[in-house]
């Protein structure tokens, strides 16, 4: 319980957190009561209301929405890791084109909201003659935006490495590629596993902003239930929603968490074996 | 439509969302502000139900999605009777969420914070509110100025998603323009050029505030 800001408290100190320590369960018991006894005035908290909400019809709607989330998540997660890890390569690329290119293109699709990248898509490519469909638009949309992100993620996982590395890499007679896979990426991935998987939870919640083009995820689905139903409102479909949709992503970053606080306790097993295949490299590119 | 029709069509209409983004950027951010700062102190606060409170509050607001929150709010508060209109549902609801994130940047500030600051603080006889207001806070911010700058970049982006509950931002007008056959990619990039040098000048500020006022630990 204590930190920097609290010393042990003594006997005085300790009555004047008790008292306050009522006083703010009584005011969370206050508001909370309010809510629910407006929301029941309302009519809001009416069994029939819920319990249609797990009604077989309900949750099979439902499912197949948040199976679209998933499709959606995982389509977008696995290109945006994909082209995020190129467009890293191409900012710590030597020609200079290449890295302005790049950089260009993280700064532009970084600073821009991603739903107007979205319509950029959406609208766009059907107004040049392409059609992307729904599902694509989406998906390129959050390609463009979460690589770029990724990028920077990549770029400073890299940049966080010891110097030493690169220049031990080229003593040993390494090429650029050799010395990459084997020396700074496994120590960088490493590094970058906990961020990338946080990213991953934001691109999933930013899946429910296909709503906009009526993409039928799991947000969308939620905001058609009212339509048929007699008692269902928008209420109980959101909370629904905003409960499910919550669970995810915090067991998500519970993952993320767990993979930051396990590299803080255990050395990297991944460096120790790529050390042996790097020094065959070596010799390898040293005889030929 | 030529260009000149376009501006002479629209121009009016760009600048009033313009400043709609402007406006829900800056306010939701003043109510983020607030709202980390009260987060943050219950989180380090040595009142139990407090600190659970802000540990519950910012798991909620970090790992709902910001639509569902914007729903959530306007329909959820549509039924305690408190009608608000799009606008200022969004500003409230973005300063909410923003806020969760406000208080998480401010809290890695805090632990940033000497011990020494505290200690002498409390030997002085300053209590828990005096000396986060006057000790621990001032430096906090002052140690997390970019983090909390990025923040505020992407709020203002954020705020592209009050369109869904009908606020009259740039995001929105682009579909409308788009709608109205004025050109598809010309509206899109005159909206996209807006909001590039919005945050460009949004960046370059706090980059100034951070060469100033930042403390390097």
């Amino acid at each position: 319980m204590s930190n920097v800001l609290i010393e042990e408290l003594g006997p005085k100190g300790k009555a004047r957190v008790r008292l306050w320590t009522w006083i703010a369960v009584a005011a969370m018991v206050a508001i909370g009561a309010w809510i629910l006894w407006t929301l029941g005035k309302q009519g809001q908290l009416e069994a029939d209301r819920w319990t249609e909400m797990f009604a077989p019809a309900t949750l099979e709607f439902l499912a197949g929405g948040l199976l679209n989330t998933f499709r959606a998540a995982v389509t977008a997660g696995a290109l945006s890791i994909f082209f995020g890890f190129a467009l890293a390569m191409a900012r710590i690329a030597r020609p200079a084109w290449a890295r302005a290119l790049a950089t260009g293109y993280v700064e532009f699709f970084r600073a821009l909201p991603l739903l107007l990248t979205i319509f950029m898509v959406y609208f766009g490519a059907s107004a040049l003659g392409f059609d992307l469909g729904i599902f694509w638009s989406l998906v390129v949309a959050l390609v463009l935006y979460n690589s770029a992100v990724l990028s920077e993620i990549f770029r400073a996982g890299i940049r966080s490495l010891d110097k030493g590395q690169t220049e031990a890499a080229q003593a040993i007679g390494l090429p650029y590629w050799p010395m990459m896979r084997l020396i700074i990426l496994p120590q960088a991935v490493r590094r970058m596993i906990p961020a990338i998987i946080a990213q991953m939870a934001t691109l999933t919640k930013d899946v429910s902003l296909g709503f906009v083009i009526s993409y039928a995820e799991f947000v969308a689905r939620g905001s058609r239930l009212e339509a048929f139903s007699e008692y269902t409102t928008n209420f109980q479909a959101y909370v629904m929603v905003a409960v499910v949709y919550f669970t995810l992503i915090w067991a998500m970053a519970r993952i993320a968490r767990y993979f930051e606080e396990r590299q803080k306790t255990q050395p990297a097993l991944a460096v120790a074996e790529a050390d042996d295949e790097a020094i065959s490299v070596a010799e390898e590119a040293a005889a030929g | 439509m030529s260009w000149s029709e376009f501006f002479d069509t629209y121009g009016t209409r760009l600048l009033e969302a313009t400043w709609e983004t402007v406006q829900m950027s800056l306010l939701s951010f003043a109510i983020a502000i607030v709202v980390g700062v009260i987060i943050v102190s219950f989180r380090v606060s040595p009142i139990p139900p407090l600190v659970t409170f802000a540990t519950v509050f910012v798991s909620i607001f970090r790992n709902t999605p910001l639509l569902v929150l914007f729903f959530l709010a306007f329909f959820g508060l549509g039924e305690l009777n408190l009608v608000f209109s799009g606008f200022t549902t969004a500003v409230v609801a973005l300063g909410l969420y923003t806020g969760a994130y406000m208080s998480e940047a401010l809290r890695s500030g805090i632990n940033s914070v000497p011990q020494g600051q505290a200690e002498a603080g409390r030997a002085i006889g300053l209590g828990f509110v005096q000396l986060l207001r006057l000790i621990v806070i001032p430096q906090a911010v002052r140690t997390v100025i970019a983090p909390i700058g990025n923040l505020f970049i992407a709020n203002a982006k954020n705020t592209a998603v009050a369109l869904t509950i009908s606020a009259p931002e740039l995001t929105a007008l682009s579909r409308r323009m788009i709608n109205d056959a004025a050109g598809t990619w010309r509206s899109l990039l005159v909206v996209a050029a807006i909001y590039l040098v919005l945050l460009l000048l949004a960046g370059w500020g706090f980059r100034g505030f951070e060469e100033r006022y930042a403390i390097k630990r």
